[in-house]
């Protein structure tokens, strides 16, 4: 899946990667797509409930070699 | 999470209680919630300019040192900057500063000064109440 921009938070411990995850979005229009690449286990859930509660959409999401992807167009 | 208000009570001052405080605030501002934090007894060292770059962590629990280490949360001071910038309100407690004897400059640049009624005022159309 192709994106506007692409974030890499790998290494980066709860909050860091919702942290960057909105000042990288900031940058971004409307309808927009960011790839997010974390391996902060908790991010599965948490970048699910940011983009959900910003009026984001998470369209896809993967695990490739223990880092966890993520694709989030901007409501 | 626009249109959500978040007021947080800190009021210890170990690394935990800052952790607690900091995570939730950040992340929370991140979501674009509204949040001001009161800072009240211990959880003062969680904003002064000298302490809470060296926050102890509680009793017995020293061990957990390299754990932070290894998960390479971010340092207090770094949290502490971020919430400033995702414009986290953070108000010192006069009263707890006359106890202690502290000036408003022996603090982070940035606060606000408030009492118990400032932080009640603020908190009373919040969504989410914390305190730790």
């Amino acid at each position: 899946m192709s994106a506007d921009k692409v974030l890499d938070a790998t290494g980066l411990s709860c909050p860091m990667p919702i942290v960057r995850t909105k000042k990288a979005m900031d940058e971004l229009k409307t309808g927009e797509i960011l790839e997010v690449h974390a391996t902060d286990k908790g991010a599965k859930s948490d970048l699910a409930a940011w983009a959900k509660s910003g009026g984001h959409e998470l369209l896809k999401e993967l695990e490739k070699d223990s880092v966890l992807k993520f694709w989030i167009k901007k409501g | 999470m626009a249109n959500t208000k978040v007021a947080i009570i800190a009021a210890n001052g170990t690394l935990f209680d800052a952790y607690k405080v900091f995570n939730i605030a950040t992340a929370a501002a991140a979501s674009d919630a509204e949040v001001g934090i009161f800072f009240t007894f211990e959880g003062l060292n969680l904003i002064h300019k000298e302490a809470h770059k060296q926050l102890p962590l509680p009793k017995g629990k020293e061990h957990f040192a390299e754990g932070f280490s290894k998960a390479n949360v971010p340092s207090i001071e770094k949290l502490v900057g971020i919430a400033q910038e995702l414009g986290v309100k953070l108000i010192a407690c006069q009263m707890t500063m006359d106890v202690m004897n502290l000036a408003k400059d022996a603090f982070v640049d940035g606060i606000e000064v408030g009492g118990a009624a400032t932080f009640i005022d603020y908190a009373k159309d919040a969504n989410i109440s914390l305190s730790f």
